[in-house]
């Protein structure tokens, strides 16, 4: 039961990447990564209550499901959709490779991922096998998003992603990290978010649009 | 102990806001970087009594330091101070024209001492959690160091290198998730134990090592993208060439031995755990000839002075890389020596092209003639320095070069020694071809006067190339034995 319920969440964190890549405007990129935060942050309360159940004791992933709610479902979401709004926005089409290629490719990552997880003989628990199958392509298709985007933003959705896949990773492979390495985890994507915002303000001054496109001057 | 590591920088970072003095904002600096490197050669002096400084309390198994770690402190500490004595009268002098203003000079400092706190927490842990958080920190203090100037060229490098390394090393998170995850299955113990390196290197005969390989191919590609290796350097001469020179400094001679000395722990762990260096050394031959042919390839085609100095780290990591790979009791030293001979040579390399920058405004070889009649002294420094990076006697780097070749050979790894050597002799001629117009010739821009910037950015240079060449004719006996230990503990000792 506990198990099924896991499985269908990062099944469900798997989709919402695809749907992804489907999106076509920023703004949906945004909303998109909020339902995906979401997923992950009732797969933490999953995980914390059963701790709860099975040892009577107050679970540390409780405080990581507040902390997911927080900044990932609430605070990013917000700040993003106002830095979209802030910078200059004209570009229709934001992306490099069409939708259906994409998606082909992305499901292409999911196969890849699972042979490479399905050639560890190490791993003998079928269901963190899974797990292991689904955080990995959600971190490849997160990746694959970063490239295939032109806007700075997309690159943080991108980044984002990337580590909504690692955590999930964390949390149903080892049932959580050391509690101060989460959190020390969680500060620092923070501030990665932070600061890529800052750059994102900086680009827009400097080259008058957030078109990754037009960051060329360096080569060679 | 541990806590003057992590204090110095902060307090020393936060007390440059509260002055308003140039001169004592510098000193502060100055003060907070001699402190650290005292503390850190305290740190050494009772590794050599009780082989590892620990500590006590709640953080029991947080921190701990061994020979290689202190190692490695050694050379961040040392070149953070002599960074940090060339910035004096580098920002002063950009202080001066009115480049930056007093609260960049501020930040500059601040962002600095952060930037040595996440490498010096990096390595004085013991938790691979942890290491992990501070190397994704470097990347983030130094993000605005890099696009310190503003300008679109440097905001572009710095957007590459924030993206590039940040996701580069979540998969070296992926990896470290996996390792933890074959302590749990395997091991009983306490949670937070099953991150520490000590730990894992303890058990590594009863961890899995088919999670294990895994593990490895993600850590280095994750933190071997925060080390420059082709094809994951794209960020590096960009990031190198746009930072500010005592920056650049720091970036290629310190933060790059510091993703190095990750994949190091990780490393020793899997060679244990397998038995032997097959699986990890090919890897490590794959990349790092890879990336000394890409620093060949590249260097022979640059017009700017920096960015070829920065293809050289890639070159040079690349070296490193090939010593860890094949693993021989020779080899190991040669990439102890080459780390230490690196970074000196680097950051003296990349302070004087700060001296040439401020002089002759441009980053363009073709605009730089008559370096060594314009400038004596940066113009002398910066021609030994050349062919002591590209590995000329009596330099450290020539030993430490040769050694690598004669661990390839004595292990039959002819192919290896064959391509090194011929790679070698590539860069040599791409650096004489490009960097060599630079020193000769008149000046052909009048306005330009002659002399040098100040006395303590020719000192810093000086002071550099006597370490440099002192260290190639003779190791003296402390660092030698703390270089065997170092070899001792990657080939799997404690």
């Amino acid at each position: 039961m506990y198990n099924n319920a896991l499985n269908l969440l990062s099944i469900l964190i798997l989709i919402s990447s695809f749907v992804l890549i489907a999106n076509k405007r920023q703004n949906s990129y945004i909303s998109t990564f909020r339902f995906q935060s979401l997923l992950l942050a009732s797969i933490s309360l999953l995980v914390s209550i059963r701790g709860m159940l099975v040892h009577k004791k107050f679970d540390e992933v409780f405080i990581i499901f507040l902390l997911i709610v927080l900044f990932k479902v609430i605070l990013i979401p917000m700040v993003l959709k106002r830095t979209s709004q802030k910078v200059e926005y004209t570009v229709e089409k934001d992306f490099f490779i069409n939708i259906p290629i994409s998606m082909l490719i992305c499901g292409g990552l999911v196969v890849l991922s699972w042979y490479v997880i399905y050639s560890i003989e190490g791993i003998t628990n079928l269901d963190t096998k899974n797990y292991l199958i689904y955080s990995m392509s959600v971190v490849m298709i997160g990746l694959f998003f970063m490239i295939s985007r032109k806007k700075a933003i997309g690159q943080i959705v991108g980044f984002l992603v990337i580590e909504n896949g690692m955590f999930l990773a964390a949390m149903l492979t080892t049932e959580g990290m050391p509690m101060f390495v989460e959190f020390g985890l969680f500060f620092d994507l923070l501030t990665a978010f932070l600061i890529m915002g800052i750059f994102v303000f900086k680009i827009n001054d400097t080259f008058e649009s957030i078109d990754i496109n037009k960051l060329k001057n360096l080569k060679g | 102990m541990i806590f003057a590591f992590l204090a110095i920088p902060v307090i020393a970072g936060g007390l440059v806001w509260i002055t308003k003095n140039k001169t004592v904002i510098h000193l502060t600096n100055l003060i907070g970087a001699l402190l650290i490197l005292i503390s850190s050669i305290a740190a050494l002096i009772e590794i050599n009594k009780f082989k590892a400084v620990t500590s006590t309390g709640i953080f029991k198994d947080l921190f701990y330091i061994d020979s290689l770690s202190g190692y490695i402190l050694l050379i961040t500490t040392l070149a953070f101070f002599l960074v940090s004595l060339f910035s004096i009268s580098y920002f002063g002098e950009e202080l001066k024209r009115n480049v930056i203003t007093l609260k960049k000079l501020k930040l500059y400092y601040s962002l600095s001492n952060a930037f040595v706190l996440a490498m010096i927490l990096a390595l004085i842990t013991q938790n691979m959690g942890v290491m992990w958080i501070a190397i994704e920190a470097t990347t983030l203090a130094s993000a605005f160091l890099v696009g310190f100037y503003n300008n679109k060229r440097s905001i572009e490098a710095a957007w590459k290198y924030l993206i590039i390394c940040s996701v580069g090393i979540a998969f070296a998170m992926l990896g470290i998730i996996l390792l933890y995850y074959s302590s749990t299955i395997t091991q009983v113990g306490n949670k937070i134990s099953g991150l520490n390196w000590n730990f894992l290197l303890q058990n590594a005969s009863s961890l899995d090592p088919s999670i294990l390989k895994i593990a490895f191919i993600f850590i280095l590609i994750g933190f071997g993208t925060k080390v420059g290796f082709s094809p994951m350097h794209t960020w590096l001469p960009d990031a190198h060439s746009q930072a500010p020179s005592p920056v650049s400094a720091l970036l290629s001679g310190v933060l790059l031995n510091t993703a190095i000395y990750g994949i190091i722990r990780v490393l020793s762990i899997v060679n244990t755990c397998l038995g032997n260096n097959n699986y990890t050394g090919n890897l490590l031959l794959l990349l790092g000839i890879l990336s000394i042919a890409t620093a060949a390839m590249f260097v022979l085609v640059q017009q700017d002075y920096k960015r070829i100095l920065a293809y050289s780290s890639i070159e040079h990591m690349g070296i490193i890389a090939l010593g860890l790979g094949i693993c021989t009791p020779v080899s190991i030293f040669a990439a102890m020596y080459h780390t230490f001979n690196h970074a000196m040579t680097k950051s003296m390399l990349f302070l004087a092209t700060g001296n040439v920058y401020l002089k002759y405004h441009t980053k363009k070889i073709a605009g730089i003639r008559g370096l060594i009649k314009t400038m004596p002294v940066t113009g002398i420094v910066f021609v030994l320095g050349v062919f002591a990076i590209t590995g000329m006697p009596p330099f450290g780097i020539f030993m430490s070069e040769f050694s690598t070749v004669v661990g390839a050979i004595q292990s039959k790894k002819y192919i290896i020694a064959m391509l090194l050597l011929l790679f070698l002799a590539v860069i040599f001629a791409g650096f004489v071809k490009q960097i060599s117009k630079m020193f000769y010739g008149n000046n052909p821009n009048s306005e330009i006067e002659k002399g040098e910037l100040d006395f303590i950015s020719s000192s810093v240079l000086i002071v550099l190339l006597c370490i440099i060449i002192f260290v190639g004719i003779y190791i003296p006996a402390p660092l030698k034995s703390l270089m065997d230990a170092c070899t001792e503990i990657v080939l799997g000792g404690i």
